[in-house]
Parts: C-alpha cells; structure tokens; sequence
C-alpha cells in the first residue's frame, strides 16, 4: 500500500478531527480513533479480541439464558473472531471476521454435527459476505471479491473476481482508519446493501461519501444512496412483507453514558437523512448540531440503549419458534466499553405492529453479562435463520457460533 | 464522566480475564528455547540489531502478532517460517512466556545522549503515545510496552509505520507517526529505549 494513501488520509483525519489545537510548528498527531473526545483521565478502551481458538468446554453455551421453551446448543465453534453469517444454496454457512482476516465455511457432517474450514485468510477485515446464486461475495474494507461456485470448492477456493475497483468504496487509509469494516447483504430487489461507517468518532464530515447506507449492482454498478447520516451501520435486513431496508446504527462515543443511544432505523425511501453528526433522534450532538433541528431529520424506530454496540438483525422467517416472533427483527448487541457499567452482550427482539412500528424491545438471549462482576462471557454479533426455523448466533470474543431451538 | 476509575479499572480486569486461559508458561519456555531464543535472547532480552526484545510484552500483543505473522497478515521474513502452521496452543504458552520474564534493556544499550532523550520526552505528550502504551508506556492488552525495547528496532518499525510500510492490527499507529522526521523519531526511539 502506497504511504502516500496512508498519509493523505491520516491529514484527512485530521482536518476532520476536533482535537487539533496543537502547536503551530510540527504537524497534529491525531488521537487515535477510538479515543477522540475521551475525558482526561478516563482509562476506558475497547476491549480487547481474542484471536486464538477457545476450547469448547469453555464456551459459555451454559451461561445462555432465553424464554421458556427455547434452548441453546454450541453448533459450531474453534473460530477466532466469528462474526457475520452467510448462507449458501446447499446449506454451507460462511463466516467472517475482523482481525485475524479469514472467512470460514461450517458445512453439516451427516450426523448432525458440524465441521469448520478457514475457506479464506489474509484479508483485511473480511467482515461482510454477501451469498448470490453459488458465488460468495467478500466485502473486506473496500476490497470486493467474488468467489464463484464456491460450495463445491471449499478446499480449494477458487481465485476471486477482484469487483474493488467497480465497487469504489473508500479505503482504510480514507477512513483514517475509523469505521471500515462492512456489512452486507442481499436486498429483495438482487441489489447488494453495505453501509460506509463514519470516518472519526465524530466529526464532520463529506456526507455523500461517509456515515452512508448504500446499494449496488452485484457487478458494482449503479451506486444508490439509501440513507444517510447513518454513523455506522454492522447489521441490515430487508423486511420480509413491507421489503423496506432496516439497519442497526451505532451512536458517537464519549457523550455519556446513556446518550446517545444505539438505534434501529426503518429506512421508508432511498435516501432519508438521520441526521449524523447534528442529530440523533431528538438528540442534539453537544459539539456537532451546528444550529440543526432535529426534527428535520427520519427519526429513528427504536432506542436499543447507549453504546450496547447493535450489530446483526434479521427478521424472523421461520415457522419454528412460536408466532408472536414472525417478521419480528432479532437484533445481536455486541456490548459496551465506552460506559462506566457494561450494557448489551445479549440478542434482543423489536416486536413491530401491522404498520410496521416498534410497540416494544424485549430481551430474548441473556446471561453473557455479569452485573456484579463487570465481566462478559461473550459478544453475539450476528442472528442468521436457518431453513428449519432454528436461529444461529455468532459469538465473535469464543469464536462459536450457538444455535437456538424452540420445543412446545 | 461522572464515575471515575475504579469502574473503568474493572473494565480492563473484564477483558485482561479472559486472555489468560489455558495458557502455560512453562510450556512456552521449551518452545521458546527451540524455536525463539536464538534471536530474541535466552532472557527475551535481543542483542541483535533490528530483532525486539520480547520480554514483560503483554501476552495479548504477543499472541496478536504470532498471530497476525501466521495469518500472512504481517509479513516480516525471519518470522514467517517460525509461525507457519504454529497452533493455537502453542502461541498462547509462548506469549505467557514472554509475559513472565522480567523486562529489561539490552546488554548493548548505548549511553544515553541527554539532549537526544529530552527532545524523545517532549514528544510523548503532543504524540498521545500514553493512550494506548499508558503513561508508563508499558503497554496493556494487544498494546505493546515500549520502555526499554531496543532502540533501532523502535526507530525501524515508527518509520514503517509512518512511510506506510507496515500496518498493524488496526492502523492507529499509522495516524500516530504521521509526519515525524527522521530526527524525531530518532529521539523517540532514544527516550523509550532509555527510560526504566
């Protein structure tokens, strides 16, 4: 990579970042990404990944709790970083990650039971995959790479269609490293959705390039706006009746502990505003609102709670579980660090009414956070439905994936 | 921010807990001797030039760099080979080994040049390296210690970081160096390999 693009960006951060007032003489080092707005003498920081493969007596499947008659059971485990889940025509369910750069594919042994594959390693970020026909689509920051016919060559993956340059998404070094990493997934209309995260924590910024939900061609064309102000986006799903766009959107940090909160957005036409970085909800951004009213930005369909970091959401298809829970958005809450006390570590249902409007949030999969203790036993990050109607939650701090059954 | 440290303090605890599983010291030191040593130094102390010591590195950076060498993530020659096909298990006890021994500078540290460590100390503030190090620049989780680490592999590696050759788990330490001289950061790598 050419420092010059490194270097660019990294200057681009900076014009953007709020924490500039250094000394004339030599250029501003910006605070790293994370850490921009943070108090003095604050000592909080993300928490850390784990990388290495957790022995599977040790995944926390028994520290699950979920409403009577639901169980969970550990479907697949012994990957580092799991997160976002992808699911083949012949059942092959793939999965990304973060750090460590790999993609796995988990197919079923005829007994039941599961095996794991690194399919893919290298890459960075390679977090979001989207499945169309038997190629799998990669999304590792703004690299897009298509690998065809992918399910019959799971040991020996295929070289990938490089789409990056058709698909032109901003680079790391754009991002100044802030918010790169992509989520996608396939819309009703055979249009690719991804969101492009903000560029800083918060700042302002090119509105038309960063904090943006957008759409394609799976051949990268045709570039459509489909919301913006969005702060950053890790979770998408089409509704299944309506086929509007939803997202789960992550609030700025270090503004409190309760604001502003996580969100969940309804997007009812290509290319509403949110709002970011004025406004959030009827939240006005103590730095950023720059005079806007809020109420001229799309309000969002629900509060998920502040910095519960709401990733993975899907609509529940299946015929499964009971039917208060059809067409019901499950939402995976990775959890806090920007927050004095933990929150999220858990799955959540938002219980939508005929007009499509949230009437309430509930939790659904609990016990991975210890109050008392301050600790978490792991992070759900994505919910994938399975053709049986069982749900799939990835658990990206073990590296498992659980799976959830109902019995009446 | 209303409720201070002692919270935050948990925070880290939260984390710091669940890298320490199933990881054997003792372990890593058998592998240490075979495949590490020769380099690194018995003690995890380098005497090589352009080599890190490795000693009193949080196991977290440890394993994350193992890692990141076997995933084809970082690419540094003399390692590739050492880590290719390295399980798991084997890298958490390597990184509980290194984690043990007592930190320490190298037998050939050079005498230190005051003008060149005060100009080194003056740039720790306005660079934010206390952040992520900590103010004793001992590092914490996947964040390395850099306090008497070998002077010219800290220059070696901030100018890769800042000519855009390397980057690490995340490209912080990119924006951190952006625009340091030469001269500058030939002062950091002074002051850090200097200072207790």
């Amino acid at each position: 990579m050419s420092s010059r693009r490194i270097l660019l960006g990294f200057a681009a951060a900076l014009l953007a970042g709020p924490a500039l007032a250094q000394a004339p003489a030599a250029p501003a080092a910006p605070v790293p990404g994370w850490a921009v707005g943070r108090p003095e003498g604050s000592t909080l920081a993300p928490h850390a990944a784990r990388m290495t493969v957790t022995p599977l007596d040790q995944v926390p499947v028994g520290a699950i709790r979920l409403p009577p008659g639901f169980q969970a059971e550990v479907f697949a485990h012994g990957m580092p970083g799991v997160r976002a889940i992808a699911e083949g025509p012949n059942g092959t369910l793939f999965a990304g990650t973060r750090a460590i750069g790999r993609v796995y594919a988990i197919t079923r042994n005829p007994d039941g039971t599961t095996r794991t594959r690194v399919l893919l390693q290298g890459l960075a970020q390679p977090n979001g995959l989207v499945m169309i026909g038997n190629s799998l689509y990669v999304f590792a920051v703004n690299r897009v790479l298509r690998y065809d016919n992918i399910e019959a060559n799971l040991d020996n993956p295929p070289a990938p269609v490089d789409l990056t340059a058709a698909f032109a998404l901003p680079t790391e070094q754009e991002h100044g490293g802030n918010h790169h990493w992509k989520f996608a997934t396939l819309g009703p209309d055979g249009r690719i959705y991804t969101n492009v995260g903000v560029n800083c924590n918060v700042c302002n910024t090119d509105r038309d390039k960063f904090a943006l939900l957008v759409s394609f061609n799976p051949d990268g064309s045709g570039r459509r706006i489909e919301a913006r102000g969005v702060r950053n986006s890790v979770g998408m799903a089409h509704h299944p009746v309506t086929r509007e766009l939803w997202a789960t959107n992550h609030g700025r940090d270090w503004a409190g502990d309760d604001a502003p909160q996580d969100t969940l957005l309804r997007v009812r036409r290509a290319g509403e505003d949110f709002g970011f970085p004025y406004c959030l909800g009827d939240w006005r951004d103590p730095q950023f609102n720059a005079g806007r009213n809020c109420a001229e930005f799309s309000q969002p369909a629900a509060l998920l709670g502040g910095h519960t970091a709401v990733l993975g959401m899907r609509f529940y298809t299946g015929t499964m579980f009971p039917e208060q829970y059809r067409n019901m958005a499950f939402i995976a809450r990775r959890g806090s660090w920007n927050r004095s006390r933990l929150s999220g570590f858990d799955v959540v249902v938002a219980h939508l009414d005929a007009q499509g409007n949230v009437t309430r949030v509930e939790e659904f999969l609990t016990g991975l956070r210890n109050d008392a203790a301050q600790t978490f036993a792991d992070r759900p990050v994505e919910v994938h439905v399975l053709r049986d109607g069982s749900m799939l939650v990835s658990g990206e701090q073990m590296g498992a994936i659980y799976r959830i059954t109902y019995r009446r | 921010m209303r409720l201070a440290g002692l919270l935050a303090a948990a925070l880290f605890g939260a984390a710091a807990a669940f890298s320490a599983a199933a990881q054997d010291a003792a372990r890593g030191a058998a592998v240490s001797a075979e495949r590490c040593a020769a380099c690194h130094g018995e003690a995890g102390r380098s005497a090589i030039e352009g080599t890190p010591s490795l000693a009193g590195q949080p196991a977290l950076f440890i394993t994350t760099q193992l890692i990141l060498f076997r995933e084809g993530l970082r690419q540094v020659p003399a390692m590739t080979a050492v880590a290719a096909g390295m399980a798991d298990g084997a890298i958490e006890d390597l990184a509980a080994h290194f984690a043990s021994l007592p930190p320490g500078p190298p037998q050939d540290r050079r005498a230190r040049d005051p003008a060149l460590f005060a100009a080194g100390q003056a740039l720790i503030g306005p660079r934010n390296c206390a952040v992520c190090h900590l103010p004793a620049l001992t590092g914490r989780e996947q964040v390395p210690r850099l306090v008497g680490q070998r002077e010219d592999f800290l220059a070696r590696t901030m100018i890769e970081y800042r000519d855009g050759v390397r980057v690490g788990a995340d490209s912080q330490m990119n924006g951190a160096v952006v625009g340091l001289t030469d001269a500058q950061i030939a002062a950091l790598a002074h002051y850090l390999s200097q200072r207790e």
